[in-house]
């Protein structure tokens, strides 16, 4: 989920150091930039709900009690983001089911074939569809009272890199 | 009621999407789901048509696809790097040292370190934070104001949101559909503006108030010579010789490049790399061959400087140098400054592959939430222009008076006042997409448009309650009393408050700043040499010292932005 964005920067320095030194480029290194980075964003969504760091606008709502804001959350999650995450999923599969089967390519010279990243589409959407049903229900429950506080902080959740060096800020 | 509900769907869904983001849900989805309720209306309505949510995967891949966008976690991922690879630390030391003897001498020292580090790279966090850590608790020891010690760092640390290259300035010219070179060339003498006004306001306060900004006590200042001399002396023989070096250097240039056949004289801002390039170079070569042939023509202090001032000029080459240059565009040298401060780092044994993974976490996280919030704003704007958003913007600007003039100066205030609440992506996200069209129609230049705009986000990181530098310094600021270790004094606590007080000279400065780039944009393309001011003041210097020859290219507009364009665009 993050080395991709390592390597997204690899390609993108070598790429600008090969061109300008050795006049050597190719769309492909220019494609697969962007391949990498939409594979770590779009998987990464779900993870970004469940450690809560998708931003809100709490000026106003940070004055409303915890129980209105679940149920705020709950609407939007399970009324909105549920079907979205569904339909954009479902029309994504579609264009990589065709690009599978057509072996469709990038219109660009040397450029990729198409299906990797139309695959990531509909594999983030379910990441986060799963994720907003988690919290839906996690939401749910606490509303009736038979599960603890749902929101979580990142420092609740195993440690993402086990080992003796601190945490960034 | 139906046919009053299909009249005014545009203001109902706009009133909506307030109510959708006032209410704490994530934008992003705030977004999508207006997006998506309206277009539910409007199908049953029979404005849109059905097949209107096809459109989603597409616009998606878009998003995806966009080069400029990349640059977000590029420029991310380098700040908190360079975070942790001590330059910062390294560079406040030693620039205070330097300053300390002086009245205000620290608060300089902020200014122009936050000044270079925003030149590095375009977040606001590291600077922010590593200021506060090391800067901050030196400034209270020998008594500085706590209000007036908190607001120039704050301030200081968001000009990496307006200084090249910036996140804002990204992202204002990847909605405003410009390049991104053009929007950090025009930005470039707004920024060195505010540099400069915030040193002017250090300086007049420590003629006014001496009390509040101290000079440094001789005992703190570490870096000394065996026979007790401070060694500025020789600090200032060695700018002097290095700026003479960089201006022959910057003489001969343009006649040496005609020699391997390029014909165009260079633009000033190139002029401006090529001059800090020569200076720091000539420093870098003086130092190196004093320490080896132990000359010790060099004080301490001196060879200091020279040393710690390589890193992050070398760094603001790999990035503002190679995007100058033409060599590559913004994303790579974003791409670039990236790779660069990760050698720095690994080099210095700051961090191991366990930090460089939870810098990339924190990386991942922010873009994805970045770019949730702009694929919620496709969704929320493509069913806004399907019921004829767009017109009901245009319609509601009509009225107001004053014509361009009078949008820019309600869309300044407005954002301005947004800015309180909303941070920069929402609003770059979410407002500029709708008003971006009516400042066109209105014959509004963009790049323009883009640098005032950006300017007052910009603001948006100063002003409280919910600014971002504010947080930063707030999570590192002392908030209880605590008893100084080197003087054993008890130092107070940075109130909250302290800090909101302490920014507001500063954001009266931005307010001046936004107000001059609006009463008189010919300062954007017009006079180049502003670009001196963005660093050091060898370069300002320098610039004072550019053969005449250059004036005449600077002279007309028009001949110098095709120029740069002939010039900036790296071949594909």
């Amino acid at each position: 989920m993050v080395w991709p964005i390592l390597a997204a920067v690899l390609v993108s320095a070598g790429n600008a150091l090969s061109r300008k030194l050795f006049d050597l480029s190719s769309n492909a290194f220019l494609e697969l930039q962007w391949y990498l980075f939409s594979a770590a964003f779009l998987s990464a969504a779900g993870y970004v709900l469940l450690v809560n760091e998708h931003v809100r606008i709490d000026a106003v709502s940070q004055r409303f009690k915890p129980r209105v804001r679940a149920w705020l959350d709950v609407v939007v999650l399970a009324i909105f983001v549920l079907p979205l995450t569904g339909v954009i999923g479902a029309l994504g599969f579609h264009l990589f089911e065709q690009a599978w089967t057509s072996g469709e390519g990038s219109s660009n010279a040397g450029g990729l074939l198409r299906w990797p990243v139309y695959a990531c589409v509909p594999f983030g959407m379910a990441c986060l569809g799963l994720q907003a049903l988690s919290e839906t229900i996690r939401r749910l429950a606490w509303l009736a009272g038979r599960a603890p506080h749902p929101t979580l902080a990142e420092s609740a959740l195993p440690p993402f890199m086990p080992g003796p060096s601190r945490p960034p800020r | 009621m139906t046919a009053w509900v299909s009249a005014n769907l545009p203001p109902l869904m706009f009133a909506a999407l307030t109510l959708f983001l006032l209410s704490g849900v994530p934008v992003a989805f705030g977004l999508a789901a207006c997006g998506l309720t309206f277009a539910f209306i409007g199908i049953e309505l029979g404005l849109l048509s059905p097949a209107l949510l096809q459109a989603l995967p597409l616009r998606l891949f878009g998003i995806m696809g966009n080069e400029t966008l990349l640059a977000i976690p590029f420029f991310t991922f380098m700040g908190l790097l360079l975070e942790k690879s001590g330059l910062a630390e390294d560079l406040l030391e030693t620039v205070g040292q330097v300053f300390g003897p002086l009245r205000g001498g620290l608060a300089l020292a902020v200014v122009l370190v936050g000044a270079l580090l925003a030149a590095t790279t375009g977040v606001v966090a590291a600077s922010v934070i590593s200021m506060g850590l090391i800067s901050l608790p030196v400034m209270l020891r020998y008594g500085y104001h706590k209000r007036l010690a908190a607001g120039v760092i704050a301030a200081a640390g968001s000009l990496a949101q307006v200084v090249p290259p910036s996140l804002v300035l990204i992202v204002m010219a990847d909605q405003l559909g410009r390049s991104v070179g053009d929007m950090y060339t025009a930005a470039l003498v707004p920024a060195g503006m505010l540099i400069g006004l915030q040193v002017l306001l250090v300086v007049v306060l420590a003629v006014l108030a001496p009390r509040w900004l101290p000079a440094l006590p001789p005992e703190a200042r570490a870096e000394r010579e065996a026979s007790g001399a401070s060694g500025l002396r020789s600090l200032a023989l060695l700018a002097l010789v290095s700026a003479l070096a960089s201006w022959s250097f910057v003489s001969y240039y343009p006649s040496w490049l005609q020699r391997i056949g390029r014909s165009s004289a260079p633009p000033p801002d190139e002029m401006a790399m090529v001059a800090l390039g020569a200076a720091v170079g000539a420093a870098f070569l003086l130092s190196v061959v004093d320490r080896l042939l132990r000359l010790n023509l060099l004080s301490n202090l001196a060879r200091r400087v020279a040393f710690v001032l390589i890193p992050p000029l070398i760094l603001i080459f790999l990035v503002l140098g190679t995007i100058f240059l033409g060599v590559a565009t913004p994303t790579e040298g974003g791409a670039m400054g990236a790779v660069g401060a990760l050698v720095l780092a690994l080099s210095r044994r700051r961090i191991d592959h366990r930090q460089i993974a939870h810098t990339l976490l924190a990386t991942v996280k922010l873009s994805t939430f970045v770019m949730f919030i702009l694929i919620g704003s496709t969704v929320f704007s493509l069913t806004f222009q399907g019921i004829g958003g767009q017109v009901w913007v245009e319609h509601l600007f009509n009225h107001l008076p004053g014509g361009p003039t009078g949008f820019l100066v309600f869309v300044t205030v407005g954002v301005f006042l947004l800015g309180f609440f909303l941070d920069f992506f929402e609003i770059a996200f979410i407002l500029l997409p709708l008003l971006a069209p009516v400042a066109e129609k209105l014959g509004i230049d963009l790049i323009w448009f883009g640098v005032l705009i950006g300017i007052n986000l910009q603001t948006s990181f100063l002003t409280p309650p919910f600014g971002f530098a504010l947080f930063y310094l707030r999570s590192v600021a002392p908030a209880k009393e605590y008893t100084d270790s080197v003087t054993g004094r008890v130092i107070g606590a940075i109130k909250t408050g302290d800090i909101y007080w302490g920014v507001m000279p500063f954001i009266a400065i931005q307010v001046i700043v936004m107000s001059l780039v609006l009463a008189y944009p010919q300062i954007l393309l017009h006079d180049k040499t502003g670009a001196a001011k963005m660093d050091a003041q060898t370069v300002n210097r320098m610039l004072q010292q550019l053969p005449t020859g250059q004036s005449d290219s600077a002279q007309d507009p028009m001949k110098l932005l095709l120029e740069q364009l002939k010039d900036e665009k790296p071949p594909r």
